[in-house]
């Protein structure tokens, strides 16, 4: 009931007329980045930032628009893989098998507005979990101290390194990498410059919108252009998107299902949307048994991942704004962004900054009705963006790039610096080592080390006080579990992951 | 096995060390806390030179993606991008974007004729949102202020 009044004070803050337009714009280019293939929700975010804060907006206005881009593109990520069986983003693989396949049958339509619909009962249900959770977790961890916290963000390490990719071991290296970026620089404990080789600009240290833009943004452009052959793709046709209320009634336990196994995964550090959508649909298969017809055109096979990776992206929400420690590449940049907005994220965030907290979940209702009203009819309008060809849209991003990183510091040498990370970036790629655990290290490594250093001087130097508490212990198994948990997910999932890998041109990504 | 597959883990593992010897010098005159600032930059190195030995005793590609023919396409935009830094103060925003945003078409296979109108217009209006829509200064160019 509390909640519920709190809410409603959201809803005021929400419907303020620019925060509305924010939310808007945000859900549009969410979907629009989410269907693109090559142009994640990341990227969008990262070029964003510096135009957030040089306008100087209000951080509730400025997170409306962020999170708006983040949970929209999961709505738009099925665009491209039902048509095209392009998956925009890594978490709407799975949906290509039963999705791309009921394009091919002539039910491209229903796949279209099944994947809307889903998405809009995943995302809404999850925030609703949200605004239910998130103060009783923030109530509990208020009770977390420094070696807490440093527990805590192992674990977000550990399970970021063995999820994000296929190797635990490229994951180590990657999150090793962004922890090394984060020391570059002064160390505000001692004032000792670290890694800056007598280079004014290091003093600072590395600025994560620079880091994200050239990793993500720039490697990609790179990788790119090693197909410069594809060029315009030209979607089937989908007949009417929509929906009988027949289909839809047998989706409606898939959808809810879905939606709880999303959110929970999602709360999680490491899994994210991608993991979310695997375990919905091999797990919806399971229960319909031979009666399913997954893999052949059931649409309950687009319900269900849709639906998971949407609840996944908003239960993400609640550890980074309850807790300040985000599980995946992209809350990192979002609590980047936090922090840049003078906003630390964490127990007292919902207390102290109610207008932030209720406001943004507010509009989070009211984006995923924006995108549900607007993701049926305005299909064919964003269809047409993936016939854009590829040499106007590609230099076009990398323009708005440029720009994004030039407006970080008003600084040029920023823009090497980025074409430097696109190479290390491109080469990662090639390499097979994720990306997401470099921005997550980057990000959460000086609070890691300031906790770390806290917790230490508290206890005069004994390593044991990491150990101490009944929550540091949990914390610690939860990592050490975390580690072999893939294993485990993997032999869950494997019918699907073979599926994917035989039907799905590109495979899967592992971009979280 | 041939040595292209294994430079990986050799670069893991020279990063580990580099990082663990510049760590050494970080000294602190009195010891603010118990921990100071040598013991992350020490795990990352320790985590590096592990994942170092690793990749170089069980390598994950086999080097054959080295000499890719998409190389000189990814040199040149490498090349161009870093150009672009230079020349950004000193020509300004317009010219340098149009450049770089031309050849990277370019290198997408666009034709000349298509490539550099659209580049100008994308500049321009690029000029027009971050400048006179949101305020955000972008360089001149001293070249022509002077």
């Amino acid at each position: 009931v509390d909640s519920l009044r709190h809410l409603i004070d959201g809803f005021g803050v929400a419907l303020q007329p620019l925060n509305v337009a924010l939310a808007l714009g945000g859900v549009l280019v969410g979907t629009f980045v989410g269907m693109l293939p090559g142009i994640g929700p990341i990227n969008a975010i990262a070029i964003l930032i510096p135009v957030t804060f040089a306008t100087g907006m209000e951080p509730e206005s400025a997170l409306i628009l962020l999170v708006g881009i983040y949970y929209g593109s999961q709505y738009g990520n099925s665009i491209s893989t039902i048509l095209l069986n392009v998956p925009g983003t890594a978490s709407a693989v799975v949906t290509a098998l039963d999705g791309h396949t009921m394009t091919k049958q002539g039910r491209g339509g229903p796949a279209l507005a099944m994947s809307a619909i889903a998405s809009f009962v995943g995302g809404t249900f999850s925030i609703f979990a949200l605004v239910l959770f998130a103060p009783v977790l923030a109530g509990w961890a208020i009770r977390f101290g420094p070696a807490e916290y440093f527990a805590l963000m192992v674990f977000a390490f550990s399970a970021l390194s063995s999820f994000a990719g296929g190797s635990l071991v490229r994951g180590l290296a990657a999150t090793a990498f962004g922890l090394w970026l984060a020391t570059i620089g002064l160390d505000p404990n001692s004032a000792v410059p670290r890694y800056t080789f007598g280079q004014i600009q290091l003093l600072d240290g590395m600025d994560f919108v620079v880091v994200t833009i050239g990793l993500f943004a720039v490697s990609e452009v790179f990788h790119l252009l090693e197909d410069t052959g594809k060029g315009t793709e030209v979607a089937s046709s989908y007949g009417r998107v929509m929906i009988s209320a027949k289909e839809l009634a047998t989706t409606g336990w898939t959808m809810v299902r879905s939606s709880v196994m999303g959110f929970l995964v999602g709360v999680l550090p490491g899994a994210g949307g991608t993991i979310a959508s695997f375990l919905a649909y091999s797990t919806e298969e399971r229960i319909a048994g031979p009666d399913g017809r997954f893999g052949d055109g059931d649409i309950r096979g687009v319900a269900a991942p849709e639906a998971a990776n949407n609840a996944a992206a908003n239960g993400a929400m609640i550890p980074l704004l309850t807790l300040g420690v985000p599980g995946s590449g992209t809350t990192a940049v979002l609590l980047g962004a936090l922090l840049g907005l003078g906003i630390t994220p964490g127990p007292l965030l919902i207390q102290e900054e109610p207008d932030l907290f209720w406001g943004l979940a507010a509009s989070m209702y009211l984006g995923n009705i924006f995108l549900l009203l607007l993701n049926l009819p305005l299909v064919g309008f964003f269809i047409r963006a993936l016939t854009l060809p590829r040499w106007f849209l590609i230099p076009g991003v990398a323009a708005l790039a440029f720009v994004a990183v030039y407006a970080v510091n008003g600084s040029s040498f920023d823009l090497a610096l980025m074409t430097g990370f696109g190479l290390v970036g491109y080469l990662m790629r090639k390499l097979d080592f994720p990306l997401a655990p470099v921005v997550l290290g980057l990000v959460l490594g000086p609070l890691m080390e300031k906790h770390l250093r806290r917790a230490m001087a508290l206890s005069g130097g004994d390593a044991g006080v990491l150990f101490d508490s009944p929550i540091a212990i949990t914390l610690w198994g939860l990592a050490l579990v975390s580690l072999a948990a893939p294993m485990a997910l993997r032999r869950w999932t494997k019918d699907v992951v073979e599926d994917v890998q035989s039907s799905v041109p590109d495979g899967v990504p592992d971009d979280l | 096995m041939n040595t292209a597959a294994r430079a990986p883990g050799l670069v893991l593992i020279a990063a580990g060390v580099a990082c663990g010897v510049e760590a050494m010098t970080f000294n602190v005159a009195f010891l603010t806390d118990p921990v100071g600032p040598k013991a992350l930059p020490l795990l990352v190195s320790a985590i590096l030179i592990g994942a170092g030995i690793h990749a170089t005793a069980r390598p994950a590609s086999d080097g054959t993606w080295i000499g890719s023919s998409a190389f000189p396409r990814v040199g040149s935009a490498v090349a161009a991008f870093l150009l672009y830094a230079v020349a950004l103060p000193w020509v300004g925003f317009f010219l340098s974007t149009t450049a770089v945003v031309s050849t990277l078409s370019r290198l997408f296979g666009a034709t000349l004729r298509q490539a550099v109108p659209a580049a100008a217009a994308l500049s321009g209006v690029l000029w027009l949102i971050f400048v006179l829509g949101l305020g955000l200064p972008l360089p001149i160019g001293d070249l022509w202020i002077r």
